[in-house]
């Protein structure tokens, strides 16, 4: 399953980054790197963008990019 | 001279401790990404001079994102003595990934772990020994908010320095890795580059584009060579190299974390995520939001506006000393030295009246900076803002440029620098000169005081909101179109924790600010009214024109003398120059007595007038005295007359002049706006610095040089326009390009004169059209300018919604995602 489809408050760990490019880069550097756990903490007003907790910080994301990260569930 | 780089992640603390270690103020917020550009500071401690360079905050050292850019090649080219990294201490995992990179470059490092004292609240144990032993570097904390540490950390600085020598050069294990990059290392050994060689091998292996074209010129080919060994370790390992890059260091992040730290409050919510439930709640987000614009409307216009009555009569008494000091006028005649003096006042006063509305305004957003409320308004918004093609990022710049009621496009333009999709940046900074410039507040204030007494706070609203929408309406326009195939990029934007912000740090803050406005008033704004007082008088009334007010003149001295006759003070005004005296006398009293409401205001201006001519005075207040009742009465006529002459010469002066003439020359064309030439003069005028418009509006109705009538009561008595005509008027206003200073950075931040050009010249057709739609339409339905302005504003926020429904085009920045398996 992909990241976009957790629901708040779930956590889970990344198994893979379907990403190339910039994307990548950015979120190697934010701490998104294979084996890191994530929690989602809530989703905009809006529903998009959402916000999660990895590496002990908040940090928010497009659903659209939530899409490209394959997760399990924890 | 010990030279330093101040780096580290966003928002961790760096102006904060480069302010307190050098001194220098220079602008702190809590937004991740404020500090763009780098800051230069230079101090001595103990006979060192050590010079200090604020760094922007990057999360990585690659070359993503211009601040990373900006910082890396800081590093390469000026070769510093020592890095200084700050490390936010409540956050230190994710900061340590950074600390790996800068220590892997080979210059010695010195690490401060700030916000010791949120670490501390938040529970968080740090054995500093053991981080510094395990990373081979000083360690120093501090609190920078509190003014803790900066001893140690210039201490720290220099000892480091001096041991530069003996700096062991760190090394992280990369394991599989290390065959390719010693194969790299090899290549770029056998060129004379004096940066340490692992450390570019490494960011060739990754790919660091302007690395690569640095090495490219000495050891040909490295690129390719490159390309084979990360193919190589895909195939044997089948992983991405970045990727195994980014998971060690934070692998070994880990270790330092686990083997250094402990919480002991691990899994309590911290303050940041209780306030967040409230305001990032679904329901709650938006209500808040909006209500914290409408108190900075309250606060910052209204109560602004409040104080100007009080500070309004401070600005009036320099003019009214500059009167006194100044060669005094002759009837009609005004020396050109007084006449210039005055119109420099008058132009800086129309100005600097607004200074307590700024103070305010900039008090209260350096209050959401430091607080950090900043990112999350971009988090709430960034569905909306997307929808036109901008970037949840795009707030800062549209709030500094002036979303919420007014902010200068300046800032807001530099600040789109940290905007990483190229789409939405260059859709920012070609719509942040739409939002509200603080210098075109005065102007809307003006003719709001003049025409929508009543309805101010409505349509200030309609102002101030309307260019949010105008803004989305191009913003959208212009990535559909022009900027249609323009790279984008992801969203991925921390929300930092909210910190309390310093009394003393907001106000310094709104202080620098207002201080900058000032600094730009005085030079661009003055040298603009110095060219524009040429340009008025020049070519000046004709002869017969001249002769013709003397007469008028000679006629009303005429009616005066032989009124005045009959009084037994006759003698005290028996020639010209007795008359001309006492005229002055009297008018410069009229103006004086106008600034001040207060009975001791006035009794204190009666005894100096006194004192000034015991014999004038009773003129002025002749109380019971027949014969002095007289000469006042004949009095008052003749100044009314000579107000009305002056006006007339004035006017005249003008039609005739150079700027008139340019005013003139455009108005077949900006009459279907309602714009008559005087109107077409402020704007010409505005080019050069948009606070312009009001002091030549102000100067252009100010009736007479002694008069203290605020200038928008001098424009709703003397212009002869209607609401609609002032509707029409904000409208362009609302619409035209921004001042010079604007489109310089327009210019440096897209990196063309093409779309600076397109940046000036766009708004102002659009502008003229627009207006000229709505001062047609509301004449031909008889509206007032409040009717005028509803539709205009119901029109401009339906068509927003409607360009929001067109879908945008998908993002495309360059790789995009995998289409999933
Ligand atoms: N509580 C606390 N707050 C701090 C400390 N140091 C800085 N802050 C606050 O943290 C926020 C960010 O500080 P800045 O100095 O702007 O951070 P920066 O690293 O320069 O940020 P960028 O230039 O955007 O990368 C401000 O609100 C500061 O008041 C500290 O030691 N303790
Ligand atoms: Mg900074």
């Amino acid at each position: 399953m992909t990241l976009d489809m957790l629901k708040k408050g779930q956590r889970c760990e990344i198994k893979k980054m379907h990403v190339k490019g910039k994307l990548m880069h950015k979120l190697l550097d934010m701490g998104f790197v294979n084996g890191s756990v994530i929690e989602v903490v809530r989703e905009a007003p809006l529903y998009d963008p959402m916000e999660l907790r990895i590496q002990r910080y908040l940090i928010s994301l497009r659903k659209s990019e939530a899409k490209t990260l394959e997760v399990a569930i924890l | 001279m010990i030279k330093v780089a101040l780096a580290g992640q966003p928002n961790c603390g760096k102006s904060t401790i480069f302010n307190m270690v050098s001194g220098i103020n220079q602008h702190i917020a809590n937004y991740p990404g404020v500090t763009v550009d780098k800051k230069v500071g230079r101090f001595e401690y103990e006979k060192q001079t050590i010079e200090m360079v604020d760094l922007p905050g990057t999360y990585s050292f690659s070359s993503f994102s211009l601040e990373e850019r900006v910082a890396k090649d800081f590093i390469v080219d000026e070769k510093p003595d020592v890095i200084v990294n700050i490390v936010d201490a409540s956050n230190i995992k994710r900061n340590l990934y950074l600390t790996f990179q800068l220590l892997e470059i080979g210059v010695p490092v010195v690490v401060v772990l700030n916000m010791m004292d949120v670490a501390q609240r938040r529970g968080v144990e740090i054995d500093i020994q053991k981080i510094s032993q395990m990373l081979g570097c000083k360690v120093v904390s501090a609190s920078g908010a509190k003014g803790v540490g900066g001893k140690e950390i210039v201490e720290a600085i220099i000892s480091t320095s001096k041991n530069k020598d003996d700096y062991k050069k760190f090394k992280i294990n990369y394991e599989e890795l290390e065959p390719c990059i010693k194969i790299i290392e090899d290549i770029i050994s056998a060129s004379d580059i004096s940066l340490n060689h692992r450390w570019l091998a490494i960011k060739v292996l990754e790919g660091d584009s302007s690395i690569i074209e640095k090495l490219d010129k000495d050891s040909n080919n490295i690129k390719e060579k490159a390309k084979i060994q990360e193919n190589i370790f895909h195939d044997t390992y089948d992983k991405d190299i970045c990727a195994f890059l980014a998971t060690l260091r934070y692998d070994c992040a880990d270790v330092i974390y686990h083997k250094t730290i402990n919480e002991t409050k691990l899994g309590k919510s911290t303050v940041t995520d209780i306030v967040d439930k409230f305001i990032l709640n679904r329901w709650f987000a938006m209500p808040f939001l909006f209500l914290v614009m409408f108190l900075i409307y309250q606060l910052a216009i209204v109560y602004g506006y409040e104080l100007t009555k009080y500070t309004w009569p401070l600005l009036a008494g320099i003019k009214n000393f500059a009167i006194d000091v100044l060669p005094v006028t002759n009837f009609i005649d005004i020396p050109m030295i007084t006449g210039f003096v005055i119109w420099m006042i008058n132009s800086a006063n129309a100005l600097l009246n607004y200074i307590p509305i700024f103070f305010i305004l900039f008090a209260l957003i350096a209050i959401l900076e430091d607080v950090g409320y900043m990112p999350r308004m971009a988090f709430i918004l960034d569905r909306i803002f997307r929808k036109f093609g901008l970037h949840g990022q795009s707030t800062l710049p549209l709030v500094l440029g002036g979303a919420m009621v007014g902010g200068c496009a300046v800032p807001g333009v530099m600040a789109t620098k940290g905007i990483a999709d190229e789409r939405a940046r260059m859709a920012t900074i070609l719509t942040v000169p739409y939002m509200n410039c603080l210098a075109k507040v005065p102007f809307y204030t003006l003719l709001l005081g003049a025409f929508f007494k009543e309805s101010m706070a409505l349509m200030m609203f309609f102002i101030s909101t309307s260019t949010i929408f105008i803004a989305l309406i191009m913003a959208k326009l212009l990535t559909s179109t022009v900027l249609k195939n323009r790279e984008t990029a992801p969203f991925v934007m921390e929300l930092p924790p909210y910190h309390l912000p310093t009394f003393k740090g907001v106000i310094i803050r709104a202080f620098q600010r207002v201080w900058t406005y000032i600094y730009k008033v005085m030079t661009i704004v003055l040298a603009v009214a110095i060219i524009l007082f040429a340009m008025l008088q020049f070519p000046g009334i004709s002869d017969e024109s001249q002769i013709k007010y003397e007469v008028q003149l000679e006629k009303s001295l005429k009616v005066f003398e032989k009124k005045v006759k009959k009084s037994k003070y006759y003698i005290e005004v028996n020639t010209k120059e007795k008359v001309s005296a006492l005229l002055n006398y009297y008018d410069g009293y009229r103006a004086k007595r106008m600034t001040t409401s207060s009975r001791e205001g006035a009794k204190s201006i009666d005894e100096k007038y006194k004192q000034k001519n015991q014999n004038y005075f009773k003129f002025i207040k002749p109380k019971k005295d027949k014969d002095a009742r007289i000469v006042n009465k004949v009095l008052r006529k003749l100044s009314k007359t000579r107000k009305r002459i002056l006006r007339n010469i004035k006017n005249e002066k003008v039609e005739n002049s150079l700027l008139g003439m340019s005013g003139r020359a455009i108005e077949p064309l900006t009459k279907y706006a309602g714009f008559d030439w005087k109107i077409n003069v402020a704007f010409l005028s505005s080019f050069a610095a948009r606070e312009s418009a009001v002091a030549t509006l102000g100067t252009l109705y100010e009736n007479n040089k002694a008069d203290s009538l605020r200038a928008e009561e001098a424009m709703a008595q003397n212009s002869g326009y209607t609401s609609l005509h002032a509707v029409a008027i904000i409208i362009f206003m609302l619409l035209t390009p921004p001042c010079i200073a604007t489109m310089i950075v327009v210019k440096m931040q897209t990196n063309s004169y093409k779309w600076m050009m397109f940046a000036i010249f766009f708004p102002v057709f659009l502008g003229v059209f627009i207006s000229s739609f709505v001062f047609t339409f509301g004449n031909i339905y008889h509206l007032n300018g409040l009717e005028a302005m509803k539709y205009y504003y119901i029109s401009i926020v339906s068509a927003a919604l409607l360009l929001g429904l067109f879908p945008q085009k998908l993002m495309n920045w360059k790789g995009g995602f995998l289409k999933k398996p």
